[in-house]
């Protein structure tokens, strides 16, 4: 049987290897991507309007703000759910484990996390503040920040991170990072523009209207990075303990 | 010269991998295939910098390799914390009265 | 068929049609990746031909880290086409990477063979040898 499936495999893959034939080239004008007015417009637009070097950051966090808006809404709800789910403290007995976690962190190991993890919070901001740049920006950052945590967690065991980084810091974490987006979008709203049309905001800012816009879309990282840092830490709180918060994996 | 030698390096790379990935297909004991999933990993930071080297933006992709470093990190520690400290629920409750009894 | 026309991005033609000859820097960071590269065939070979876990933990644990260490330092020098700002800056970024590597994948090897270790999995011994059945592995 295991054998039997080897089959529909090789065959959908030498079908998916004979239509990478018809692929365009890497980086060809021709290419069904580059030749609509869309990208055109953004290639051309993006350095005159928001003075931000890397495309696709402005189109994510700007020209499509409200997209990645409701997508990090998305991400607050999943973590939302998980805890609507797994949270309930009354019933602990029902679930029953197969397996328990012996905690006993590891000297090797919890040195190297102390040594590390400031490292990567770090970079998690360079990530973040860099995105303009270069590739990153909230999401990304967002989950190095995370992934510190939940090293934090692992290493030793989900108390010692539960004192640096409480679940219900998370929930307020989480909303206010979807607040601060929304917030700044509600802001250029009142200032005459539409709901996230950041170059309103060089009224009241001493910026001109295209360092609003590029300053604005650095709030808004930080908004999707608060958002993003706060679901992956509860997601992994919830589901490695099936909402008991003891022990850890 | 410098992106002949990197292509040589990228392939040479590839193909050094294959035994790695045999190791994973085959290890008999879940730990050997995590230990051949390590390697691979490190060895996916090589590859982004040859990539970056070849496109003449190293400055991007080492951020890339350092990102990925760190991700491969905290899978080889989530692996052997899961395989590790996971001891059946009877052995647990053991442990427990014996505690009881002590104290 | 020259080696430009296998490859077809185009970026990557247009480089490799300017060879310059390396400088004594670059030339010295290709010695140091070709140094990795032979230490990353002795940790593909102790994949596959050492018999038990420990003993390919032990190739993969050392070659691994090593290979990726030269490798990257090589690369680092490498990329060095002048001594300007912007290329020591990214020297040192890639450093900051071998550091990273040199840090963590002996602490990642660690974790593993400790968690087989106490996960009973026994190290193979001479009696294991001469029993029928080891022949198979």
């Amino acid at each position: 049987m295991k054998l039997l499936s080897y089959i529909p495999v090789l065959v959908v893959g030498v079908l998916l290897l004979y239509a990478a034939k018809d692929f365009p080239e890497w980086g060809s004008p021709d290419a069904p991507a580059s030749k609509s007015p869309v990208s055109s417009h953004f290639i051309a637009n993006t350095g005159v309007d928001t003075e931000v070097p890397n495309m696709v950051t402005a189109v994510l966090a700007d020209y499509r703000g409200f997209d990645t808006m409701f997508e990090t809404v998305v991400v607050f709800i999943a973590g939302m759910a998980v805890l609507a789910i797994l949270k309930n403290s009354g019933r602990k007995k029902l679930v029953k484990r197969e397996f328990e976690v012996d905690a006993e962190p590891d000297l090797i190991v919890t040195n190297t996390v102390r040594l590390l993890v400031p490292v990567i919070q770090i970079f998690a901001f360079y990530v973040l503040a860099h995105g303009h740049v270069s590739p990153g920006g909230g999401f990304q950052g967002g989950v190095l920040m995370g992934a510190s945590f939940i090293l934090v967690a692992l290493s030793w065991d989900l108390e010692t991170a539960l004192i640096r980084f409480p679940l219900n810091w998370t929930t307020i974490l989480g909303g206010l990072g979807i607040f601060l987006y929304a917030g700044i979008g509600l802001l250029s709203m009142f200032l005459g523009g539409e709901f996230l049309d950041y170059s309103e905001l060089a009224n009241i800012f001493p910026v001109s209207r295209e360092m609003a816009r590029y300053h604005a879309m650095l709030g808004v990282e930080i908004g999707v990075g608060l958002t993003v840092t706060a679901i992956m830490f509860s997601l992994y709180a919830n589901l490695s303990t099936e909402g008991r918060l003891q022990r850890g994996l | 010269m410098t992106e002949y030698f990197a292509i040589f390096m990228g392939v040479a790379l590839f193909i050094l991998m294959i035994p790695v990935i045999y190791r994973i297909g085959a290890g008999p004991t879940p730990f050997d295939r995590m230990l051949a999933v390590n390697v691979i990993g490190t060895k996916t930071a090589v590859l982004l910098v040859i990539i970056g080297t070849l496109f003449d933006r190293v400055d991007m992709f080492v951020d890339f390799a350092i990102a990925y470093a760190l991700l491969n990190f905290v899978s080889a520690i989530v692996v052997s914390r899961y395989l590790n400290r996971t001891i059946s629920l009877d052995e647990m409750e053991a442990k427990e009265n014996a505690k009881k009894i002590k104290s | 068929m020259s080696l430009d026309q296998t490859i077809f991005i185009p970026v990557l033609a247009e480089s490799l049609h300017t060879t310059t000859s390396p400088t004594p820097l670059q030339f010295f960071g290709i010695l140091l990746s070709l140094l990795g590269l032979f230490f990353f065939v002795g940790t593909a070979v102790g994949m596959i031909r050492f018999p038990d876990f420990y003993t390919r933990m032990h190739a993969a644990g050392k070659g691994d880290t090593l290979s990726t260490m030269l490798m990257l330092s090589g690369f680092g020098l490498v990329s060095m086409e002048d001594l300007s700002m912007g290329s020591w800056l990214l020297f040192f970024k890639i450093m900051g990477v071998v550091l990273f590597i040199f840090i963590t994948c002996p602490t990642s090897s660690h974790a593993l063979m400790r968690a087989a270790f106490e996960d009973d999995e026994m190290p193979m011994t001479e009696k294991d040898l001469k029993k029928p059945s080891a022949k198979k592995k």
